[in-house]
């Protein structure tokens, strides 16, 4: 009896604790993704920048839970050695939420002052980290500007048309380079602080880059809520990462899924033979009961409903191990616990106490079949 | 006569069951004895003590001259499959292997196994034309013959049998005995155990026991050789 | 003798060997299924994860330095490239086999309808021959696979056997601000020479790429009049997740020892196969897309993880029901064995017989079970990654090995019951 009950609680953990981690892969699996980065952007939605407000009403649809990160960018061209060069003003505390992919060799800025340069800009201009480097910003002096801060040798005016310009400048330390090898490492990142000092003129960002956790339509629906919210921003799905990421995820979940059933099925098996031997040990008393004036059915019921309890004790214990294997696998795999699932406790011990039931039907009715003085003889 | 077994103050107890108590006995070599009481008497837990397959509580098992109630139970198996051949009631026989491969799993673990001999054993029992049939083709009373052929294979010196005859009929129960007289003729010691008269008469001595105890022990005056 | 009593065994007690056999079998086939698929489910998701495009970009050793240098005003024109004969070298490294998709990518900027745009040649479904020292290697590679997530939201994406080198595919946007439908003609001019293009396909690929215009790599080089170069190359192949011995290598092959050069070669690390790239072509320079590259790594680690502590828990099932019926197994015998033991037998002896007979089923049902499991591995293989799983020996091995412990684990209660067995217990009974 303990062997069969010991086949049936092995059973149930497997089956139990794979339904957890079957209903739990894409959720767990997603958050892995994210280290693609962002999966959606926010471009302006008129002509002029994004307000840096709407940001985070945008981004409030996600819930805290899904919401990986968010890092807004903002672009100007400046010059490095009268060569032009792409400045971007990011914050660094966040960025590597939303770009985990980043390699900085060196450090990354901790504040204002220091730069984070794109490794191909970096071999441009022969930069290596702890270097100081000067950023020119050229622009015409008319009436908007206030030119109080402005030192006087940086100005001056083109004998030609008599206009006066200004070539404001930054110094900058390059603190890390960035490679990443795409694209971004043509640009020089800087603080929101020093790109506002630099220009002498405060606006919104260009582009928002989101990274939150979900299926492709769930992040659609996101992105539609957000363009219909009236805000500056206009939410668009990074294909090439949400499509992907569906694809993959669903392949997985599907292997999960094959691989419980195949595990289920051969369990079943399992169980099934464990209970053939059980009961083929006490052919014996099955013969002597019947010598005794038992009827078959009487004999099959009395097996039965044994065979019925133990799967339903099988099933109980089954449902909690396999919650803690389940757990045991999500802490190791996914550092993260699982959902808790209550509607799987009845659907393992349902199956628990049907598989037995079943593995037990079968060797009853032939035990029973047998006639009782041969077997009460002896083979 | 020279001893052959001797058991010397033997008690076995169960729990609170004395099942042997205080029970002295001398087998002489070549000696048919037969030992006799009602079940629960205490004649099975004295076979296995004889037959090494038991340890008395206390008292000693002496063997040939040879103390064996002390040694460890790999020198009491060895010792067993040398000096003693055992005829069980309900035969147990090996239902895979047929009748002169069972004969021949003694001579197995005992020295070499020759089929040729076995089926020499299984002549004298007169089986030998049986001799390639599974125990469930054989007849009961053919068994109990294939057991004993098994038992002699290894020419022991002291047949142990336990209710040799319980499960035969009356013709089989002759053959049996007659193979007995034929072993006790060449020289073999014979323990029968039994709670038949018309088996137990049959032998030199007979000892009863009741209780644990033995009751009575006296030589048959009817033995015919 | 010993012989004949495993034989009587087998040949007139084959139903219960059988069964124990099926038990065995059914947990070798679980083992086997498991151990396939997990050491194979890298590789497989792997080439699921190609779907975000290439993890390489090749791209002309100098340019990266030069054009930043000298082409100050117009980053586009550069000053070297790849020869296009040169690029079927890629089929020749070590990792060919791993790369699984190439295509070059050609950008130059085109005015369209008097506006400014991307031009991008490329290749589509290429077919492409390189002869090597008489080897001949060919394949069939380009943008089709590599732009997977691409949505064709009109026409079809371009078939370089069925269209024409003059065709072209435009991206959603550039194709909704200039009203172009697909089978639409537009003509496109660069550097002063003109071309009618046939709109074969508009594509929504969710990026920069919507204001593009993609055409075939020939038809670009006419435009541009580079001639028979490329500017870039993109390279997807599947990789193994860094270890410190990437990282390490990462820094400068030339710094590792003999051994760990050898072996950071042969792994498929994506920086060996930079390297090896580099090597075939020494006036390019490969570099790994982090952003594809180290994501890779993770997912893969995470899966590959998910899978063994699954395998195990599949494993530990498989163990204790066979480990179950071997005890039962045994036990049933008990009569039979305190018989043996009756009849003259060593605890030792009969040990011995009851483990070779058990063994010997085990092995049989192993055997049986490896290739059930096997058949299993190729369901799962081929209806979830729509391919075969790879049959491993190291999965075989592990069998062996896991069968052989758990059918000796399984006897132990068994056979300590064997040694406390008395005879004499077994054999009065039935009284």
């Amino acid at each position: 009896m303990i062997v069969a009950l010991l086949a049936i609680v092995v059973g149930a953990t497997i089956l139990s604790g794979l339904e957890m981690i079957y209903y739990d892969v894409p959720r767990q699996m997603s958050a892995q993704f994210r280290s693609y980065g962002a999966n959606i952007i926010f471009t302006p939605s008129g002509d002029g920048d994004i307000n840096n407000d709407d940001i985070e009403k945008g981004v409030e649809v996600f819930g805290s839970d899904e919401l990986e990160g968010c890092t807004a960018y903002r672009y100007e061209n400046t010059k490095i050695h009268n060569m032009p060069q792409a400045l971007a003003a990011i914050d660094f505390e966040s960025v590597l939420k939303t770009s985990p992919y980043w390699h900085i060799g060196g450090d990354m800025p901790s504040g204002n002052g220091m730069a984070l340069v794109g490794a191909k800009a970096a071999e441009g201009l022969g930069l290596k980290s702890g270097d100081t480097f000067v950023c020119v910003n050229s622009f015409e002096v008319d009436e908007s500007v206030d030119t109080s801060d402005i030192p006087s040798y940086e100005m001056y005016t083109d004998p030609e048309s008599g206009e006066t310009y200004c070539d404001h400048e930054l110094e900058l330390v390059c603190s890390g380079i960035l490679e990443t090898g795409g694209s971004e490492e043509d640009y020089i990142y800087v603080t929101y602080d020093d790109i506002t000092a630099l220009t002498m003129n405060e606006r919104g960002c260009d582009i928002v880059e989101v990274s939150a956790a979900g299926m492709q339509e769930d992040l659609k629906a996101a992105a539609e809520k957000i363009n219909s919210m009236g805000l500056t921003i206009s939410a668009k799905l990074v294909k090439r990462v949400t499509a992907s990421e569906s694809t993959v995820l669903t392949k997985l979940q599907s292997l999960v899924f094959i691989v419980t059933f195949v595990v289920l099925v051969l369990t079943m098996i399992c169980v099934a033979t464990t209970m053939t031997a059980v009961i083929t040990e006490r052919r014996k008393e099955i013969g002597l009961r019947k010598a005794l004036g038992a009827l078959n059915s009487s004999i099959i019921g009395e097996f039965m409903s044994e065979g019925l309890v133990l799967g339903g004790i099988g099933g109980i214990l089954g449902s909690v191990l396999g919650y803690y294997f389940a757990q045991f696998v999500s802490m190791n795999v996914f550092s993260s616990s699982i959902t808790f699932r209550p509607l799987l406790i009845p659907i393992t011990i349902a199956a628990s106490v049907m598989v037995t039931g079943l593995a037990c039907l079968i060797p009853i009715k032939s035990a029973v079949d047998v006639d009782p003085a041969l077997v009460l003889k002896g083979e | 006569m020279s001893k052959l077994l001797e058991l010397k103050n033997i008690s076995k107890i169960y729990g609170e069951l004395h099942a042997l108590d205080n029970v002295s006995l001398t087998v002489d070599k070549g000696e048919w004895i037969a030992i006799m009481g009602p079940s629960g008497s205490g004649k099975s837990t004295m076979m296995n003590i004889i037959g090494c397959m038991d340890k008395a509580t206390s008292g000693q098992v002496i063997f040939d001259g040879k103390d064996i109630s002390k040694e460890s139970r790999r020198k009491l198996t060895e010792f067993h499959r040398d000096k003693i051949g055992l005829v069980f009631q309900q035969f147990h026989l090996i239902n895979y292997l047929n009748a002169v491969e069972n004969v021949m799993v003694a001579q197995y673990y005992h020295s070499m196994p020759d089929e040729k001999e076995a089926l020499e054993a299984l002549e004298r029992v007169g089986l030998k034309d049986r001799a390639k049939h599974l125990p469930s083709q054989l007849s009961g009373g053919e068994q109990q013959r294939v057991c004993i052929a098994r038992a002699i294979i290894n020419s022991p010196e002291l047949i142990l049998a336990d209710e040799p005859t319980g499960n035969l009929d009356e013709a089989n129960e002759n053959i049996v005995l007659d193979i007995f007289h034929q072993l006790h003729r060449e020289g073999t010691s014979l323990v029968v155990v039994t709670h038949d008269d018309e088996v137990g008469l049959e032998a030199q001595r007979i000892v009863r026991l009741e209780h644990g105890k033995i009751t009575s022990d006296k030589k048959n005056d009817n033995f015919h050789e | 003798m010993f012989f004949r009593m495993v034989r009587g065994t087998f040949a007139r007690q084959w139903k219960k060997m059988l069964m124990i056999a099926v038990t065995v079998a059914l947990g070798a086939s679980i083992a086997t299924a498991m151990l396939n698929v997990m050491l194979d489910v890298g590789d497989k998701i792997n080439e699921e994860l190609k779907t975000y495009g290439s993890n390489i970009t090749v791209i002309p050793q100098s340019e990266a330095v030069i054009s930043k240098l000298y082409d100050v005003e117009n980053n586009d024109v550069q000053t070297e490239y790849i020869e296009e004969e040169k690029i079927g070298e890629l089929m020749t490294i070590f990792w060919a086999n791993n790369i699984t998709d190439f295509a070059p990518v050609n950008d130059t900027l085109a005015e369209l309808n008097g506006t400014e745009v991307t031009l991008v040649g490329s290749w589509f479904d290429h077919h492409l021959e390189f002869k090597k020292k008489g080897t001949v290697y060919q394949r069939d590679t380009g943008l089709t696979n590599l732009r997977s997530w691409w949505d064709i939201t009109e026409g079809e994406m371009l078939d370089e056997q069925k269209h024409s080198e003059n065709c072209a595919m435009v991206g959603v946007q550039l194709a909704a601000e200039q009203n172009i439908r697909s089978g639409d003609t537009v003509t496109v001019e660069c550097s002063g020479r003109t071309k009618q293009l046939e709109v074969v396909g508009i594509f929504e690929s969710g990026d920069d790429e919507d204001n593009y215009i993609y055409t075939t790599l020939d038809c670009e080089q006419e435009l541009s009049g580079c001639g028979d170069m490329m500017k870039k190359v993109e390279v997807s192949a599947i990789t193994s997740p860094d270890d410190e011995l990437a990282v390490k290598a990462a820094r400068n092959p030339s710094l590792l020892s003999g051994d760990e050069y050898d072996l950071w070669y042969c792994t498929a690390y994506v920086s060996s196969i930079c390297f090896q790239i580099q090597e075939a072509i020494p006036e390019a320079s490969a570099s790994a897309v982090r952003q594809i590259a180290d994501s890779e790594g993770k997912i893969l680690e995470k899966t590959q993880l998910l899978m063994t502590l699954i395998t195990v828990l599949s494993l530990f099932g498989a163990t204790l029901g066979i480990s179950n019926l071997v005890t039962s197994g045994v036990m049933e015998r008990s009569q039979e064995l305190a018989l043996l033991k009756a009849v003259g037998a060593t605890n030792g002896e009969v040990t011995l017989l009851v483990l070779t007979e058990i063994m010997i089923t085990s092995v049989i049902g192993a055997a049986a079970g490896y290739f059930l499991g096997f058949a299993f591995a190729q369901v799962i293989g081929q209806s979830v990654f729509s391919s075969a799983v790879e049959m491993s020996g190291m999965a075989a091995f592990i069998v062996i090995v896991l069968i052989i412990a758990v059918t000796l684990v399984g006897s132990i209660p068994a056979i300590r019951m064997l040694m406390r067995l008395r005879p004499s217990e077994v054999l009065h009974g039935g009284h």
